[in-house]
């Protein structure tokens, strides 16, 4: 424990904290929630998990709004612009985060230099989620995919990927990769593979789009390979079928966030997992890393009438805790943001877990704007756009016509943050 | 209360006649508070924000005269709920009526099991909400839930009941049709309850048949009922928010999206209060429409 | 007569069908979490257990949230009743200046749909500073006109003599309301006051805009917002409907011919 954490004084004892971990993760937050709660029972400390996306913005949003909001929360980075900081965010106090040393050498700097707005300190992150890939270890060996130790061997280009899946779906009578065509998911693919074409979407302040058409659609056209041309994967799956159909072996890759962790070693499912294939060769970074879509979970301070240095001490303990715990938190599977924890031997021994570290260092942000992030506007218009080019229910032009108009009345709409 | 330290000495001289005094406003003052603040007020200030850009984080709004308003016009979402919301009533509301009526006919002449009746066809209508839609997303599960074991068990494959665009409405009205039936059957019931038994007997003796008798007179004399109902069932559709919410959650997005909720994401999801307000207008509206038809065609409708 | 046993076979097969999903939730609450995803599904559970409840019970945040409700119904109620009779009889019984112009404001207030009011209301409660208070769920739930008008015709209809014997006696007009009109409304006041409580038991939409604080939730509104800190687990979230149900219908179940009424007389006008 921090040096903080002792003679705190009396009135301000009470936490309230509200994240949206409902999956295989929300096991992990529960389990710390409560090591927090044990080791700190001078304070009167409660967590709530709200229904993830939508709904928890819309509720942390109202409850800034109207003053009375949690001490801390969870907030993905890339809806920071979306939450107004100062406006219905306030910012860490800089002498709390030097006293519990919180600070930027301890953080990516691409990822601590979002948190910081106009100087000033808005969100402490503590983890990286990219979109990953899991693979069957026992699947895969049948096929000659992978080593004996379980690795993967090396797949890049879409063709010699789809030839892959193929083999896979011969193997397995049903599919040979599963992903879902709902919600953010859609987005998710499809920012991983532009992005891999190093295309852009907005200009820097998110007031023209400056979509490459011929890239997008060159996205597009692969996601219509995968379950309509070629018909490796499913067209219509939600999440929840796609996670079932990988953890019962009746597919052999699955493309997903990396939270998925324990719900397939509660399965016992013979899995592992690697970065995000290359589809589309040439912007991979270092180690030959494939860029991909990414997302960061950090903890804020909402906005709440009157709230005091002093009383924000307990919400910074909490932050320092689960730092400090961050390798704990990674046995969940999202990568730690939080330095000192990824250099650990304890985390380079999580197995899957440490072997797609590396794609944090090539995350794929959504680009800043007041309507983008996780389960924003913007993500969920792509993906209903997207998600009918995955059904094979409209064509790639269809497609990204729809998701164009869509996302330029967002830009036509004036600001309201 | 002082109930009996307060005196009006006014009236204590005038026995027999009303006096115009205050005391009358005080009665009535805490009520019109409340209703002004939190009924009048909302309605002037909402159509005076639906003129700015104001934001639900703050900041300084700018006069934006009526493009709000113009905006909406040209927003396909707006109409596109607004179409959700009427095809919702179109689908909702004749089962709700007919299946109604049906329960009634047969609460009305079921003699040992009517206590039954009546418990299982109203008791839906007293969950909260959330229950109701908790209870049916459980049924609609497509992997372990109830409705597609039954498909299953006719040889049908599962389907995605909330997701699937073909399936996605008709399971908010079957959940809608079994909460809130049991108010309709409750109106028919009464209803039935008052037509004087002597009409079916004279009619009896005069050798009709159950089926004539129900429909030469059990029916022509619901019309009242039926066409309040109908007008009943019409603003409650046009304010359908609830079900459709927690049913379709993070899942079906704006394919059954009512314009309440295009309402709420806007003002509360991006923040729009200004927006928002103007399409609140547009509900508003409709619904007032809709209520003054009701008083135009069923004047003596609240009077019975 | 010959129809007659065919169509009470009808009766109580519908009524039997309409008991399903409840039936449903019930049978999915005392399972053990491992039977509820079972396929084929089964109704007779293997083994009978009330660990769901447990879970629920020790989660602490369902007594809670029944707690709020009955704060927030039982407010809201109190506070109807009281604001409504004695604006019902103001405009029942006295004359004031602006009376007419005022009750005519009333009456145009039933047509007004407060879910059309969600967005400016809420932005008010900002500016008072009632969001996330229990204040904040319940005064906007009291301004309904409708209860005023339903009590006003009730008033109109008790012949006069009664209060005026009253006044002869000396009787404040306060007096003559509490102790001569009101308990002759005793039908009508239990009627408003079942209606209004069912209503604000069971509302969802106001509270879930006003409220984001779990520890101020009702029943509907936490159920619908706190993600189930039993995560996908059907059993125990079938139990939490089964105990946030249960209240009302219990109710119903012993006193079914009062509820009805209430809900049957007051919900017509509203």
């Amino acid at each position: 424990m921090s040096a903080a954490a002792c003679g705190v004084p009396s009135g301000n004892d009470r936490l309230r904290y509200w994240n949206l971990f409902g999956g295989g993760d929300g096991v992990r937050m529960v389990e710390l929630i409560d090591a927090f709660a044990a080791s700190r029972p001078d304070l009167d400390f409660q967590a709530s998990t709200l229904a993830w996306g939508p709904p928890y913005y819309t509720k942390l949003s109202m409850a800034s709004a109207g003053g009375r909001a949690p001490d801390v929360a969870i907030l993905h980075l890339a809806r920071l612009p979306s939450f107004a900081p100062g406006r219905l965010l306030d910012p860490f106090p800089p002498e709390l985060l030097t006293e519990a040393g919180i600070t930027p050498d301890r953080f990516l700097p691409e990822i601590w230099d979002r948190c910081v707005v106009d100087g000033q300190v808005y969100a402490i992150p503590l983890d990286t989620h990219p979109f990953v890939m899991y693979y069957n270890t026992e699947l895969c060996e049948k096929l000659g995919l992978a080593t004996a130790n379980g690795d993967l061997i090396p797949l890049r280009g879409p063709d010699e990927l789809i030839a892959a899946w193929a083999e896979a779906k011969k193997l397995t009578g049903g599919y040979g990769l599963v992903l879902d065509n709902f919600g953010v998911s859609p987005w998710r693919l499809w920012w991983t593979l532009y992005r891999q074409l190093n295309g852009d979407l907005l200009n820097p302040d998110a007031t023209a789009l400056v979509i490459d058409d011929a890239k997008a659609l060159q996205a597009l056209d692969f996601m219509r390979r995968l379950s309509v041309t070629d018909a490796v994967a499913p067209g219509q799956m939600l999440l929840s079928g796609a996670v079932a159909l990988f953890g019962s072996s009746k597919a052999a890759f699955l493309f997903n966030g990396e939270w998925e962790v324990t719900t397939f070693q509660t399965q016992k499912t013979p899995f592992s997992m690697v970065p995000f294939p290359e589809v589309f060769p040439g912007t991979a970074g270092p180690g030959g890393i494939a860029r991909t879509q990414a997302d960061c979970h950090t903890f804020v301070l909402p906005h709440q009438r009157g709230r005091t240095v002093a009383g924000t001490r307990p919400a910074i303990d909490y932050v320092r805790f689960m730092l400090e715990h961050s390798v704990d938190w990674a046995a969940g599977g999202h990568v730690p943001a939080w330095l000192p924890a990824t250099r650990s031997p304890d985390y380079l021994a999580l197995d899957p877990q440490s072997r797609y570290r590396d794609a944090a260092a090539v995350a794929q942000l959504d680009p800043k704007a007041w309507f983008s992030g996780s389960a924003s506007n913007m993500e969920n218009l792509a993906g209903a756009a997207f998600g009918a080019v995955q059904a094979g229910t409209a064509t790639p032009e269809a497609g990204l016509a729809q998701f164009k108009a869509d996302l330029q009345r967002l830009i036509d709409t004036p600001a309201p943050v | 209360m002082a109930v009996d330290t307060v005196r009006a000495p006014v009236e204590l001289t005038a026995p027999a006649r009303r006096t115009r005094s205050w005391a009358g406003l005080w009665f009535a003052l805490p009520f019109l508070l409340i209703y002004v603040v939190f009924m009048i007020w909302p309605i002037l200030a909402g159509l005076w924000s639906s003129l700015f850009n104001t934001s639900l984080a703050g900041g300084d709004v700018e006069f934006l005269g009526l493009s709000n308003y113009a905006e909406m016009a040209r927003d396909g979402a707006v109409w596109d709920s607004l179409w959700n919301t009427v095809w919702f009533t179109i689908l909702s509301t004749p089962p709700l009526v007919l299946v109604g009526l049906g329960m009634a006919l047969l609460a009305h002449r079921a003699r040992r099991t009517g206590w039954l009746l009546r418990f299982s066809f109203f008791m839906p209508f007293l969950l909260p909400v959330t229950v109701v839609a908790l209870i049916w997303l459980w049924i609609y599960q497509s992997d372990f839930g109830l409705l597609n074991a039954a498909v299953a068990w006719f040889g049908g494959d599962p389907v995605a009941w909330i997701n699937d665009e073909r399936t996605a409405m008709w399971a908010v009205v079957i959940c809608t049709l079994w909460w809130t039936v049991g108010f309709n059957f409750l109106l028919y019931l009464a209803a039935l309850q008052g037509i004087p038994r002597e009409l079916h007997e004279a009619a009896a003796v005069d050798g009709a048949t159950p089926a004539q008798r129900l429909w030469r007179i059990t029916l022509p004399l619901l019309r009242r009922t039926t066409g309040l109902i109908l007008v009943l069932q019409l603003i409650a559709s046009l304010k359908i928010f609830d079900q459709v919410y927690l049913l379709n959650e993070g899942n079906a997005g704006p394919i059954t999206r009512p314009l309440i909720q295009y309402v709420y994401e806007q003002g509360f999801t991006s923040y729009r209060i200004g927006y928002a307000s103007a399409i609140s207008y547009l509900l508003f509206l409709i619904i007032i429409l809709v209520a003054f038809a009701q008083f135009k065609i069923f004047p003596a409708g609240r009077d019975d | 007569m010959r129809t007659r046993l065919p169509l009470s076979l009808l009766g109580v097969a519908l009524a039997l069908l309409w008991l399903v999903p409840l039936a449903w939730a019930i049978d999915t609450s005392i399972k053990p979490e491992g039977e509820t995803t079972r396929v084929p599904v089964t109704w007779i559970p293997d083994v009978f257990t009330l660990d769901a409840y447990r879970g629920v019970f020790a989660a602490g945040d369902l007594p809670m949230w029944l707690f709020n409700s009955a704060i927030v119904a039982g407010g809201v109620t109190v506070l109807t009743l009281a604001a409504a009779s004695l604006a019902a009889y103001g405009f029942s019984r006295l004359d004031f200046p602006g009376k007419n112009w005022l009750f005519a404001l009333v009456l145009a207030g039933i047509m007004v749909p407060p879910q059309a009011l969600i967005v400016p209301l809420f932005h008010q409660m900002q500016t008072l500073g009632l969001v996330d208070t229990y204040w904040g769920m319940i005064l906007p739930q009291l301004a309904a006109p409708v209860m005023v008008f339903i009590l006003k015709k009730f008033f109109d209809g008790i012949p006069r003599e009664y209060e005026q014997a009253a006044e002869l006696d000396g009787a404040s007009r306060l007096r003559m309301f509490w102790s001569v009109v009101l308990p002759m409304s005793r039908p009508v006041l239990a009627a408003v006051g079942v209606f209004t409580f069912v209503t604000a038991w069971n509302n969802f939409l106001w509270p879930f805009i006003v409220v984001s604080d779990p520890d101020l939730m009702t029943v509907p509104v936490g159920l619908g917002t706190v993600q189930s800190s039993y995560g996908l687990r059907y059993a125990e979230i079938m139990a939490s409907t089964v105990i946030g149900g249960l209240p009302l219908v219990v109710v119903y179940a012993f006193l079914q011919r009062h509820v009805i009424r209430g809900v049957g007389d007051a919900g017509l006008k509203g």
